[in-house]
């Protein structure tokens, strides 16, 4: 039998894992990415990736580095993957530091490690600031090395479009538009990993990358997948406002001793070297004296709300706050952080070692995503998902750094049941649904590029992000969501009538991104409709007219189906794997 | 007193055989705006200053953090990100093109593949046995972590090429990025297995003799990484290495 | 697979092609070009400027340091072994590396740019001005090697023309910066001096060895043009 084919869709850390074990196993890949992979949004992951390998003598272990994971998760997780990841995560940082990636060293010359929020321990190892570009250049060199023999063929510049199923809902392969030529076209294939990222453009502004739009996961799920937990978005408590975007402040900042403030009285107009010490007010550390600064993402993020729209205590009255750094001498800072000190300098202008930044938070990362078990096989059969684009590791809030390893892991157990589910995958009977899914999505493409309408697609992206970012970040109350949705089918309703400026047939960025944006539209709605059924408070999903968890009820996993009926999504819930650790009420102000 | 505004001058070109043209845009100026904040903007309004309809424009980006290296463009003659281009601090009109030294795909956009065949064909890469677990990798100490990391920040934007007068098409010359990387990957420990055919390769026609040390690519560079110390070091191994083939047959 | 049928699509002008791993010679000569520009042709120049400077001693000196290098074995192989093949190839490779070379000091005019055009200029420069020394001095009129006495003379007569002292100014200038500057390179590219601060220093160093070698050059010059070369020049009488 000749060797499986395997078609993994996009190129970040999760897929690059997934393509590096195929390619090792002997399987062929085509591998899919809007950009080329080493362009892909992992690149812009900071702080680093945590691994118990209790190099520090801390005592730590992966039972620890386990506990905290779901801990910080709000006992969200399904304990078994999460397990496993923590387990595995000390030798997949063993393996990037052979593959070359320049790790920051002690004087020994062994790994360091930082801490980071939500944890105890030094558990995250780092290099520099930039650790997922170091780490997604790492995997990229590897995949380029199986390039060279011919395991690996990249299209690079091609969209995924949709699934290819055949006549028993078995996946046989994908449709993808060539972003340059315009070309659509099927390919085959015996499984398909979908590694596509987060959701972040459908909030407008995010500290996401252009392309994670959420389209792929979307048309999935529009085919028949489950998407889980999608209410859970996690908002970063410490991003830069900016006019295009939202840029991230690591939490590493506040892992080198980065400390949060803002002046104690409201509309305290002195610049900040005028106001003395006691006249700071380090919420975070007065509130949560335990964690202090590195608190999880989620409660920092509500605490910074809340000084900010409760206490009326922004910088200048804005939505900003200090992240101060500038008690740290140069050189420390030069050494650890230089990375994401230079971002702030140069798109901000002020430099970071001088002045404290002022910063807000921003829409960062998705904790839900495709339903999957813990094969990571959707509940179509041969389409698989890993990393930011499936649900699996993260609960209802994501730790520091723990998603660079979460993207890993998960691709590296994609890839080998990918290769074990298509070996045993009987033949397609006729063309396995190809000529009928590419008629459906040249149909698509065709009611889109003569469309007559009035509707500009940006403006009404613009819209949509403006609504889920009021309505379903930090704080969220039943009747916004509720506008959220209503605004959401107008949304729709008036995309019908999109019309497009541009009807090339070649480069066209609009066309590509119509089609995103009508799959951004469905996905919205799953997050907007779980974040509404969900009356309770848990991780970054946060009512406050239902302040308290509320395990009876919702100690669940959200299931979304789609329906195509004007109603929105079906949702359904399932319960938690939670054989391993107890559920406890998770509190930062006092020891767990 | 009038809303101040932002002059931008585009170049245009629908495909590669299609004629350039200038098209002239006016926006409402915010603070913080950077060219790639303009360009979506012209996106959601795809008009002229002089009122005339036109097409979004499309052009590479991607992460807007400069770590992605996408949207490499010139602007007001000069190679750069355009998302770390803030308005304020630009001349204007802005005048902005795509690169030249690449093939044009469409607008603001280029193909720059060439980047990373050249990667491929250094070995660009640490060959592992395996990502199975085999316990941990070579011991670095912190000075040599500190001498590769910022060679491993490269970030592909192909600055140094564009602005390197030697990297043209009758030269073939293969840049300054793909050098820096040999220097990397000769550094590593387990990297260094194929020194002698990365030397081997950058010898080959389009190799680091063909740098004329203008030093452009090393100015430009948005992650200020050691380019003409990278290209010093290499080419010295690359003869060292061509001497020792000689003397030994 | 499938495909929808689609319009014809333009393509791609094919742009930078590839490094050509391993294949072709241009190493080598280009890394000869490099190389001989400072051995023999650096030497050479360093030689040459120092038996001019025998000119300010007066013409008989001079005509003795003619007749001594003219005495030295096989100097008519030398000469072509060591100097005019050499120059003609450095010569030659140097404007067919100018002519693939695309100038941008429009767009950015900073230092290392600079000198990478000047060091073109200047190539060329000394390229005509070796090729109009070379066959005036050696080739054309009276025969040096055989009336070395009569040196100086020939020397002081082609520069009472104001064009060509100007010319000769120009070109000790050209050759003297094209040089240095070349040292420089030199000592860059092959990794002499790999690092920045190492590169700076070298830099001061080769702008005092051209300041110094031009000056020794244009005080030749002088000698032969000066009060009293006239005379000098006159007294020596062709046999």
């Amino acid at each position: 039998m000749a060797a499986p084919k395997i078609i993994v869709v996009g190129g970040g850390l999760a897929g690059l894992a997934a393509v590096i074990k195929i390619a090792e196993a002997g399987g062929t890949v085509d591998l899919f990415s809007i950009v080329p992979v080493k362009r892909s949004h992992s690149v812009c992951a900071q702080g680093g990736i945590n691994a118990a390998k209790n190099l520090k003598g801390e005592g730590d272990t992966t039972d620890k580095h386990f506990d905290d994971t779901i801990y910080g998760g709000d006992f969200l997780a399904n304990q078994t993957p999460v397990k496993a990841m923590c387990e595995a995560a000390p030798g997949i940082i063993d393996l990037l530091d052979r593959m070359g990636v320049p790790f920051n060293r002690t004087p020994e010359g062994l790994l360091d490690f930082r801490r980071f929020g939500g944890t105890l321990y030094n558990r995250t190892a780092f290099a520099g600031a930039t650790t997922g570009q170091q780490l997604l250049y790492a995997l990229d060199e590897q995949v380029r090395r199986h390039e060279s023999t011919g395991h690996v063929n990249k299209y690079e510049g091609w969209e995924f479009l949709s699934a290819v199923l055949d006549s028993k809902g078995v996946a046989r392969g994908i449709t993808a538009l060539n972003l340059r030529t315009m070309e659509l076209r099927s390919f085959a294939a015996d499984a398909i990993i979908i590694a596509t990222g987060g959701i972040g453009a459908i909030f407008g502004k995010s500290t996401n990358s252009v392309v994670c739009t959420g389209s792929a996961q979307s048309a999935i799920f529009q085919q028949g997948a489950y998407y889980a937990n999608g209410e859970f978005i996690q908002v970063h408590p410490t991003a830069i406002p900016g006019e295009d975007k939202l840029r991230l402040m690591s939490e590493s900042a506040r892992g080198e001793g980065g400390r949060v403030w803002v002046p104690r009285t409201v509309g305290d107009k002195r610049p900040f070297k005028q106001i003395p010490e006691s006249d700071r007010f380090y919420f975070l550390e007065e509130w949560y004296p335990k964690y202090g600064n590195l608190v999880p993402r989620d409660i920092a993020t509500r605490a910074i709300h809340k000084v900010v729209y409760e206490h009326h205590l922004g910088i200048d009255g804005q939505p900003m706050v200090y992240l101060d750094l500038t008690h740290i001498d140069r050189a420390t800072l030069n050494r650890k952080l230089e990375g994401i000190l230079e971002i702030y300098e140069k798109f901000v202008g002020d430099d970071p070692r001088d002045v404290p930044m002022k910063i807000f938070p921003g829409m960062h990362y998705t904790m839900g995503g495709l339903w999957v078990d813990f094969n990571q096989m959707t509940n179509i059969p041969g389409i698989f998902a890993a990393g930011e684009c499936e649900y699996q590791y993260h609960g209802a809030n994501r730790l520091g750094a723990n998603s660079l390893v979460s993207c890993i892991f998960g691709g590296f157990r994609s890839g080998p049941n990918a290769m074990a589910y298509a070996r045993s995958l009987p033949a397609a009977e006729g063309d396995g649904g190809h000529a009928a899914e590419l008629a459906r999505q040249a149909e698509i493409n065709n009611n889109l590029m003569t469309n007559d309408g009035t509707e500009n697609p940006f403006k009404l992206w613009r819209e949509l992000g403006e609504t889920m970012s009021k309505h379903a970040t930090v704080v969220r109350y039943n009747k916004g969501l509720k506008q959220a949705d209503e605004k959401i089918v107008e949304l729709q309703e008036r995309f019908k009538q999109v019309n497009l400026s541009d009807k090339s047939q070649w480069a066209n960025t609009s066309f590509a991104f119509a089609r995103q944006l009508g799959n951004m539209l469905e996905l919205s709605r799953v997050v907007v409709g779980g974040a509404l059924l969900r009356d309770e408070s848990r991780g970054a999903h946060y009512k406050p007219d239902f302040p308290e968890r509320n395990d009876e009820q919702f100690l669940k996993t959200t299931k979304a189906s789609y329906t195509g009926s004007a109603d929105g999504p079906r949702f359904e819930y399932e319960a938690v794997d939670i054989q391993f650790i107890k559920p406890r009420p998770r509190r930062y102000d006092a020891t767990k | 007193m009038a809303p101040k505004t932002v002059q931008l001058e585009i170049k245009r070109q629908a495909s590669p055989d299609a004629p350039a043209v200038w098209e002239k845009f006016e926006l409402e100026w915010r603070p913080g705006m950077n060219v790639i904040s303009a360009m979506m903007e012209i996106a959601t309004n795809p008009v002229t200053a002089d009122g005339q309809a036109t097409t979004p424009i499309t052009y590479d980006s991607n992460c807007l953090e400069e770590i992605c290296g996408s949207c490499a463009m010139r602007i007001n003659g000069k190679a750069r990100m355009a998302c770390s281009s803030l308005v304020e601090n630009l001349e204007q009109p802005i005048r902005i093109e795509p690169l030249s030294k690449f093939p044009l795909v469409r607008d603001l956009q280029v193909d720059r593949s060439v980047l990373f065949e050249n990667l491929m064909r250094v070995k660009a890469w640490v060959p592992v046995d395996g990502t199975y677990d085999l316990g941990s990798g070579p011991r670095v100490f912190p000075q040599e972590q500190e001498a590769n990391y910022p060679l491993s920040n490269c970030i592909s934007c192909t600055c140094c090429m564009e602005v390197c007068p030697q990297f043209n098409e009758d030269t073939g010359f293969v840049g300054a990025a793909t050098i820096a990387q040999v220097k990397l990957f000769n550094n590593h420990p387990t990297g260094k297995v194929f020194k002698e055919d990365r030397l081997r390769a950058l010898a080959g026609d389009g190799g680091v003799q063909e740098c004329g040390f203008a030093q452009n690519c090393v100015e430009v560079c948005p992650k200020q990484i050691p380019l003409t110390n990278a290209i010093s070091d290499v080419s010295r191994d690359v003869t060292i290495q061509k001497v020792k083939d000689f003397l030994r047959g | 697979m499938a495909t929808v049928q689609h319009p014809s699509t333009p393509s791609l002008r094919p742009g930078v092609q590839p490094l050509r791993a391993g294949q072709g010679t241009s190493f080598l000569w280009r890394k000869l070009h490099s190389l001989l520009g400072i051995v023999p042709i650096g030497a050479f120049l360093v030689e040459h400027l120092l038996s001019n400077f025998e000119a300010l001693k007066g013409a008989a000196a001079y005509g003795t340091q003619v007749r001594f290098l003219n005495s030295l074995p096989l100097v008519r192989g030398l000469e072509w072994a060591f100097i005019f093949l050499p120059i003609l190839y450095h010569g030659v490779y140097g404007v067919y590396i100018w002519l693939r070379g695309k100038s941008n000091i429009v767009y950015y005019p900073w230092t290392g740019n600079w000198m990478y055009l000047a060091q073109r200029y200047t190539g060329l420069i000394a390229i005509v001005y070796i090729g109009y020394h070379v066959a005036t001095q050696r080739f054309l009129g009276v025969s040096l090697p055989e009336n070395p006495a009569y040196a100086f003379a020939k020397v002081h007569n082609e520069l009472t023309n104001p064009l060509i002292l100007a010319f000769y100014v120009i070109a000790m200038i050209a050759v003297c910066w094209h040089f240095a500057y070349g040292i420089w390179l030199f000592a860059a590219k092959w990794g002499i001096t790999p690092g920045a601060t190492a590169r700076v220093r070298f830099g001061y160093a080769c702008l005092v060895l051209g300041i110094v070698l031009a000056g020794i050059g244009l005080t030749s010059i002088y000698a032969f043009v000066g009060p009293g070369s006239a005379a000098q020049a006159a007294a020596v009488q062709l046999h």
